[in-house]
């Protein structure tokens, strides 16, 4: 059971006069010396994420990581996909919430490390007693 | 020893699907419902429509109406969460990206499941498998499990034995089980558990003397097709290992959008149904231009609820639209022919649009006695533009503009975050 709706709808009280666009910009004068030098704005998704499927963006609280430059209220760019390292700036799960640390591997064991003295750091006895959610690549933060 | 020089190289149907998907995707960005029992409501905070192993556990069923639920939450430990459809849409997308990198060849079957066609000797394909799950646990963050099958029906049972058997750990690849174990697997479920058997059949089935999938499997499929349908008869040729339900390449650009929701408290006027037609049609609108797509056909529908047998009426209309369109105000007039089959006073809790017999935008141009000056001028982009960025409800047509009309917005009291698709409600790392 099919309506049929009549081919034009023109009762939205809009007064339909045409107005005729030129596809293409029109040249009124001296081109422009810079046209054919461009190709596309900078994308910063193209240069901070290097792989959208697994990079996730999270945000800070607290004072930890201050000297690794590393803020209250700073968004993290996060990419799951990346093997953590030693050194690596970490988002690690910790009693259930996501925190942010420095991974150290050394011979004793791993440590997650705090930027700040004021921290203490968190001795793990190996590798695999972690859930390391992801790894952090950038930093953004507000100046 | 050198080895034997044939190789067998096999052509088969990887099964991919997200375990508990929405519990799994809240788990992501909330590690503290890591093994608590878990249940996501559907639309309106309604019922337990994603429950995790521990809810399981704890004996609640599928679909138990919320209000059952919450008296006993407590001393069960258990969470309950509204549906975050933008955070499982997003995760959803990610997990078939991923997935897209194994196989050129992908079937997107669902929200939370693929298909896959993987090639390789036998213990490369089990490999694969096991790569595949990993890949999702720690990329997305969400566990899998893998089913590989010369068929699609056989892969879905492997997936499903991947998942009930720990002994598989995830991933269940067909011919790497010996034939007695899994006739035993297969003895020991219903045919009610194979894809494709509706349960109305079973009874039919079972007075054929066919109760478990070994003895679907050992049926005859002439005398199926005979007694059933060409379809039950597919079904027991992919059993057997004979492909014949293809692969669907391009399941994304798939035939139909629905944009159906439940209201947080009836519609009882046509004034208000008017009105979520005008919104849904929009939005309808805002999807088809956004995918480079037009309709050519739409249906509307309204309903009553289910629990209230005594206001019975399930209006509905499909309009054929006089050219494929995405046109705000083309779909708009089309839903409202809805309308005149509503009636006055009944409460409505559900309505919805569908828009189907999608095809490419500017395949083929209209003649210009039918070009629609709307379309033209990309009302529907510009009101989606507006609604981004002044947010949902500052702008619409008509009647969907309206503000401060009736309640129908979902209701979603126990939302998490929308962790990756809103500024504002990134997940929060702490730094202490």
């Amino acid at each position: 059971m099919g309506v049929i709706v009549g081919p034009r709808v023109i009762d939205a009280g809009l007064s339909l006069v045409k107005v005729l666009l030129a596809p293409v910009a029109v040249a009124a004068g001296y081109p422009s010396p810079a046209q054919d030098y461009f190709d596309g704005r900078i994308d910063l998704n193209e240069h901070l994420i290097k792989d959208v499927t697994s990079t996730f963006i999270v945000r800070v609280t607290g004072q930890s990581m201050e000297q690794a430059g590393i803020s209250d209220g700073d968004e993290l760019i996060v990419n799951r996909g990346l093997e953590p390292k030693d050194g690596s700036v970490v988002v690690a799960v910790l009693d259930g919430e996501l925190t942010i640390k420095r991974l150290r591997i050394t011979a004793h064991g791993v440590i997650l490390q705090a930027d700040n003295p004021d921290f203490p750091d968190i001795k793990v006895p190996a590798l695999s007693d972690l859930t390391i959610w992801g790894v952090a690549t950038r930093c953004l933060h507000y100046v | 020893m050198s080895k034997p020089a044939v190789m067998r190289r096999m052509q088969e149907i990887a099964h991919v699907d997200v375990n508990c998907f929405y519990a799994s995707a809240e788990r992501v960005f909330n590690p503290a419902l890591e093994g608590r029992p878990l249940v996501v409501l559907s639309n309106n905070d309604g019922c337990a429509v994603t429950r995790s192993p521990e809810a399981k556990k704890l004996g609640v069923p599928m679909g138990e109406p919320w209000f059952k639920l919450r008296p006993r939450a407590k001393e069960w430990g258990l969470v309950a969460l509204s549906s975050n459809y933008e955070l499982y849409g997003d995760i959803s997308a990610r997990v078939m990206e991923l997935l897209g990198r194994y196989s050129a060849w992908l079937e997107v079957y669902s929200i939370d499941e693929a298909f896959l066609g993987v090639k390789g000797e036998p213990d490369e394909l089990l490999a694969l498998g096991r790569t595949i799950k990993a890949a999702c646990r720690r990329h997305v963050g969400v566990p899998v499990c893998v089913g590989i099958a010369p068929t699609k029906t056989l892969a879905k049972l492997c997936n499903k034995w991947a998942k009930n058997n720990p002994a598989f750990d995830g991933v269940c690849r067909w011919e790497s089980v010996p034939v007695d174990q899994r006739e035993a697997l297969m003895a020991k479920l219903s045919v009610i558990e194979i894809w494709g058997v509706a349960t109305r059949l079973t009874k039919r089935l079972n007075a054929m003397g066919i109760f478990s999938i070994l003895d679907l499997t050992r049926a005859n499929p002439v005398a199926i097709r005979d007694k059933f349908s060409i379809v039950m008869m597919r079904t027991v040729l992919e059993l057997q290992g004979t492909p014949c339900i293809p692969m669907e390449e391009e399941r994304i650009g798939r035939d139909q959008l629905i944009f159906s929701r439940s209201f947080s408290t009836p519609i009882t006027t046509t004034a208000g149904l008017r009105q979520v037609m005008s919104v849904y049609a929009q939005m309808a609108s805002a999807r088809l231009a956004k995918h480079d797509l037009q309709a050519k056909v739409l249906t509307a529908f309204a309903a009553t609820s289910h629990f209230n047998p005594n206001e019975k009426s399930f209006p509905s209309v499909c309009v054929a639209l006089p050219m494929p369109t995405a046109d705000p105000l083309l779909l708009t007039r089309a839903a409202h022919a809805l309308l005149p089959q509503v009636h006055e006073g009944v409460k409505y809790v559900r309505a919805g649009i569908m828009v189907t017999d999608l095809r490419p935008t500017g395949n083929q141009k209209p003649l210009e006695l039918f070009e629609n000056p709307h379309e033209e001028r990309g009302i529907g982009m510009l009101l989606e533009e507006i609604s981004k960025r002044y947010g949902r409800g500052a702008i619409g047509l008509g009647h969907a503009g309206i503000k401060g009309g009736p309640d129908w917005t979902m209701k979603r009291d126990m939302l998490s975050p929308r962790y990756t698709t809103h500024w504002d409600e990134l997940p929060l790392v702490k730094a202490a």
